[in-house]
């Protein structure tokens, strides 16, 4: 059948093409100071958002005898088969076992040899979970809770008791950019387009496309000869007008900024080595490729510091959760053993901790096939800084009426989203004086002074 | 009972409009009562008049020609309004039948590996039919509402059988000018959204299995249809508690109970089953089936609550009233519909009057889409951008792109304005009906950072607008003036062209070329300084059909047109 895509591939091109740099733009990057750090010390978050809700509790399944069962009998229609979970080795989980959905046995490898870890019942809190405040109305709980609109935004805001549309991603790009201006591209790159996340009060998410070399320039822009020449002229004058109106300032700069950024981009792309690794095709693997070419290149840039965001969407299995997972949760698993394959051949594992976000986990109980909004949910942590092969957080005890049930099987989340960001912002970078910047509520849970760790996730 | 009051109400509005219409006309005769008619010319329409219709028709259809301006001038805003309501609708269902049928026929045989014409045929029929169509205000107010009832052809099923979408897509065209409890019922049973919002299908609890109504559509119905996640003010500000926290206008547990009402049905039809999966029928509503409706009491928001021993039908209809009646309605839907068309930013105040226009058109009636929409557009901060200090909006790549076919005479041999929405799609992220998710292809409160989240407002349609797409779409329109592209037509469909000549016709003169691209694209607001490069860089062209489509090429990408106000 063809798809859209095979549609676009047989269809004449519109001939977006990257243009050649000119001595302006090298010049501009020189005037932001883009003189290449020590190689040595770089890092990188790779934040990826499977969007709707992913339904760990089938990603994430307790394999022991009475675990299983209570989890079966929870769960009805949508159990797994306990034969079918993919035995986890996990070094910190006492008596009690874990299998992975059948279909993730790249991921199964990845934790088994500790180049990932998983982290267990993750989500948005403004307090402990305190059951008899839940039931008596008294508890603060995060707006909007359950909702896709309010969750996936605390996600990527770290802010449960509001709406911003300001992410911690883009709250660290605010702290750090300066001393990290990648010749005038963000530190903050999407392959997600624009996104909460990288949002900040000045650091914005620079967009690439997973194809080519990542940007997309004006046709003819930066072109020395004949028409090119005047395009070039005549847009360099066209975005030097200052308007008067608050949209159009903003649309100039994004237009002056897209054009500038892709000329230094493009060149640096130009030149990221080919890989030994292999991706898959889909858009996820493709995705990470394309990910593992910007790290390739990120001398070239003169980054020593970068976040990632990608989006996987079509979560919110309200239907078929068996098949859908099926379909869908192989991909996130060959896509994080590829990627985590090219960062070995570019000899930057150790630099770069990939990690999950979702709106939440979902109801334990089922809706007759699918499963509805829940609260706490199981998340990936990968990277050769990731204490791999162990589970952090606490995993709940499944039961009819457990304490952590709110309704439906919707467990509280045990480890707040606070302790599981600060952990990789520590290690990103953020000094712990400025960590209550990047997430305003960590102190409820947390105390930067304190010298342990959040959750021991991560060394170093 | 309730339907006729609404239609006696609306025939008897239609009657005291007219009446007005014919009024006016007699005033303006320029006799006394009695006089025999004089025949005084037509006074001249002013620059001004023009650019007045232009602004209008950027707000309220997908672009007009630059010929359609002095007859809409002469019309006046409520003139044009009016007979706009009474055009008669352009369908979709006609369209997609057709292209079926020739399908079927085995016309496309040729390019066909599998059932791509079934999939292109809900696109092939809604650029045709936008483009073509002169109810073109009831087409833009149903691409506003499929902004709002979201459903999307990134659900595989939803692609593959045509009159799913197309089916789904003429519920906006049909209550566009009728009333909104309608649309809000008729989305409600729609399988389009039954398979969407996955309430299709979706059957009664089975407590002894641990299995539980389906709440997404019970969810999305109040927070994205109806009525919003926070309680509203009339003027749409949100609504907080002694803490300072927004006060929700639903819990989990109304969204169980509204889960509950929304059981039992299936696809409609001769042989219809519940649990129906293989033989789909998306032309027709769903169907109750009352085995598989959950039983007894439900308690619905504001304290109503749905008796015991009512059918599935009937359980229906009052949760639609529950959410219909909810204060928030107006405001709520009414913002949105402020967005789509006029402005990103409207005061309060703006909100109130048309969100008071929802509560009550004036004669009582609840939900008039005709009242709201004239209210939308009539009002003064819609008509005189002096009276909106934060006015303005970025307009929608897709709107753009449709005012480029529609303004520059799109036409084929054949007359069928082919295109499939692919390029558009991916270069801009947005097309009609195919939004990455229910949210939409950007949320009304988007804030971009920096100065306008500083200023506090909302720009929606920035959020499609990254280093990627703000690039596209200069690039699109190159390939459209400068390429053999005009549309993404395939096989077997004849190629669209546009119509310059008469565009060329003015390339001797680079101000009159440009000033008149300005009055019909910017209408008076583009600023002297862009216009001033504008008119010598299309000067520097010699060539006359090349200088044509660099006039239009910098005046329909420049930030002066990218954002109107």
């Amino acid at each position: 059948m063809i798809t859209r895509r095979t549609f676009l591939s047989h269809s004449c091109s519109l001939g977006v093409a990257a243009s050649t740099v000119g001595t302006t733009l090298l010049s501009l990057g020189a005037a932001r100071n883009a003189a290449a750090q020590s190689a040595g010390d770089y890092r990188a978050l790779v934040c990826i958002l499977l969007a709707g809700g992913n339904d760990s509790y089938n990603m994430l399944v307790p394999s022991d005898a009475s675990q299983y069962g209570a989890y079966a009998g929870i769960r009805a229609d949508l159990a797994l088969p306990q034969a079918d979970l993919l035995p986890l080795s996990l070094s910190n989980t006492g008596t009690r076992s874990f299998g992975l959905h059948p279909g993730m046995s790249s991921l199964q490898q990845l934790v088994n040899t500790g180049d990932a870890a998983m982290v267990a019942n993750v989500g948005t809190l403004l307090e402990a979970f305190d059951p008899v405040a839940v039931e008596n109305g008294t508890a603060r709980l995060p707006v909007g809770l359950f909702s896709h609109a309010d969750q996936i935004n605390q996600w990527q805001t770290a802010i449960a008791d509001g709406r911003t549309s300001k992410g911690w991603g883009g709250r660290i790009g605010d702290l750090l950019q300066s001393s990290n201006l990648a010749n005038g591209v963000s530190m903050n790159i999407s392959l997600a387009g624009t996104n909460v996340f990288q949002s900040g009060d000045d650091a914005v998410g620079y967009a690439i496309e997973s194809t080519g070399n990542g940007a997309a320039n004006i046709n003819g822009y930066g072109d020395a000869a004949g028409f090119g020449e005047y395009r070039t002229r005549v847009w360099d004058e066209l975005l030097a007008v200052q308007q008067s109106q608050v949209f159009r300032r903003e649309f100039r700069k994004r237009l002056r900024d897209a054009i500038d950024t892709e000329g230094v981009f493009s060149e640096a792309m130009s030149q990221a080595p080919a890989l030994n690794t292999t991706f898959s095709p889909g858009p996820f693997s493709t995705a990470l490729n394309q990910i593992a070419r910007v790290i390739s290149v990120r001398d070239l840039l003169g980054a020593t510091r970068q976040t990632f965001f990608i989006t996987v969407g079509g979560w919110d299995h309200h239907d078929e959760v068996l098949d859908n997972q099926a379909g869908m949760l192989p991909a996130i698993a060959n896509g994080l053993a590829e990627f985590r394959n090219a960062l070995v051949e570019l000899g930057a594992f150790d630099n770069v901790t990939t990690f999950t976000i979702s709106d939440f986990g979902r109801t334990l109980t089922s809706n007759g096939r699918g499963s509805d909004h829940g609260w706490g949910g199981h998340h990936i942590a990968m990277g050769g800084a990731v204490n791999g092969g162990q589970l952090y957080g606490d995993y709940p005890i499944l039961a009819a009426n457990a304490p952590l049930d709110v309704g439906r099987g919707i467990y509280a989340p045990t480890t707040p989203t606070e302790a599981y960001f600060a952990e990789l912002a520590l290690w990103f970078g953020v000094s712990p004086g400025d960590l209550d910047v990047v997430l305003p509520n960590v102190r409820t849970f947390y105390s930067p002074e304190s010298g342990t760790p959040p959750l021991g996730l991560l060394t170093g | 009972m309730s339907a006729m009051r609404h239609t006696l109400t609306r025939s008897l509005r239609q009657t005291l409009t007219l009446c007005a219409v014919t009024l006016l006309a007699a005033c303006g005769g320029g006799g006394g009562g009695d006089a025999p008619p004089t025949t005084t010319p037509p006074a001249p329409i002013t620059q001004a008049e023009i650019e007045a219709a232009s602004r209008l028709a950027a707000q309220a259809t997908f672009g007009m020609p630059f010929e359609a301006l002095e007859p809409m001038a002469r019309q006046g805003t409520e003139g044009w309004i009016v007979s706009q309501f009474n055009q008669p609708p352009t369908y979709h269902r006609p369209v997609i039948l057709d292209i079926v049928q020739r399908r079927d026929a085995g016309e496309f045989d040729a390019f066909e590996q599998d059932i791509e014409y079934l999939i292109f045929s809900r696109r092939l029929s809604w650029w045709h039919n936008t483009v073509t169509a002169n109810d073109q205000l009831r087409q833009r107010v149903a691409f506003a509402l499929s902004q709002i009832f979201v459903v999307s052809d990134n659900v595989d099923t939803l692609q593959v059988y045509p009159f799913a979408l197309g089916t789904y897509y003429d519920l906006m065209l049909e209550n566009a000018f009728g009333n909104f409890r309608d649309l809000l019922r008729d989305v409600a049973l729609s399988p389009a959204m039954g398979l969407y919002l996955s309430h299709l299908n979706n059957n009664r609890s089975d407590p002894a299995n641990n299995i539980f109504p389906d709440e997404n559509f019970a969810r999305e119905v109040m927070q994205l249809f109806s009525i919003g996640l926070f309680e509203l003010e009339p003027d749409g500000t949100v609504i907080t508690d002694i803490n300072g926290d927004p006060v929700p206008a639903y819990d989990n547990d109304d969204i169980r109970e509204f889960a509950k009402v929304f059981t039992g049905l299936s696809f409609g039809g001769d042989n219809a089953f519940f649990g129906n999966e293989i033989a789909p029928r998306f032309d027709i509503p769903m169907e109750m089936f009352e085995a598989n409706h959950e039983p007894g009491e439900k308690q619905l928001l504001n304290g109503a609550v749905i008796p015991a021993g009512l059918t599935g039908e009937q359980d229906i209809e009052l949760a639609i009233d529950n959410l219909f009646n909810h204060p928030n309605v107006g405001p709520f839907i009414g913002r949105q519909l402020i967005q789509r068309l006029v402005t990103s930013n409207p005061s309060p105040e703006y909100v109130q009057r048309v969100g008071s226009t929802f509560a009550d058109n004036g004669f009582g009636v609840r939900g008039d889409m005709r009242a709201v929409i004239r209210a939308v557009l009539l009002d003064p901060e819609a008509r005189d951008p002096s009276l909106a200090p934060n006015g303005g909006k970025l307009r929608e790549p897709v709107v753009r792109y449709e005012s480029i076919l529609r303004q520059f005479g799109a036409t084929s041999d054949d007359g069928f304005i082919a295109a499939l929405g692919y390029f558009i799609q991916e270069l801009t992220r947005q097309h009609p009906l195919s939004a990455p998710s229910v949210f939409n292809f950007y949320l009304p409160d988007h804030s971009p950072a920096g100065e306008i989240s500083d200023q506090g407002l909302v720009a929606p349609e920035f959020q499609i607008t990254d280093a990627n797409s703000v690039v596209n779409y200069p690039n699109f329109v190159d390939a459209i003036l400068f390429g053999d592209f005009v549309t993404d037509a395939p096989p077997g469909f004849d190629a669209v062209r546009l119509t310059l000549e008469p565009w060329e016709a003015l390339a001797d003169d680079p101000a009159a070329l440009v000033a008149r691209l300005e009055t019909l694209v910017t209408y008076g607001s583009m600023d002297a300084e862009t216009r001033a490069i504008i008119e010598a860089a299309v000067a520097e062209v010699q060539d006359p059909g090349i200088r044509t489509r660099a006039a239009l090429y910098w005046v329909l990408t420049v930030p002066a047109t990218a954002v109107r106000d």
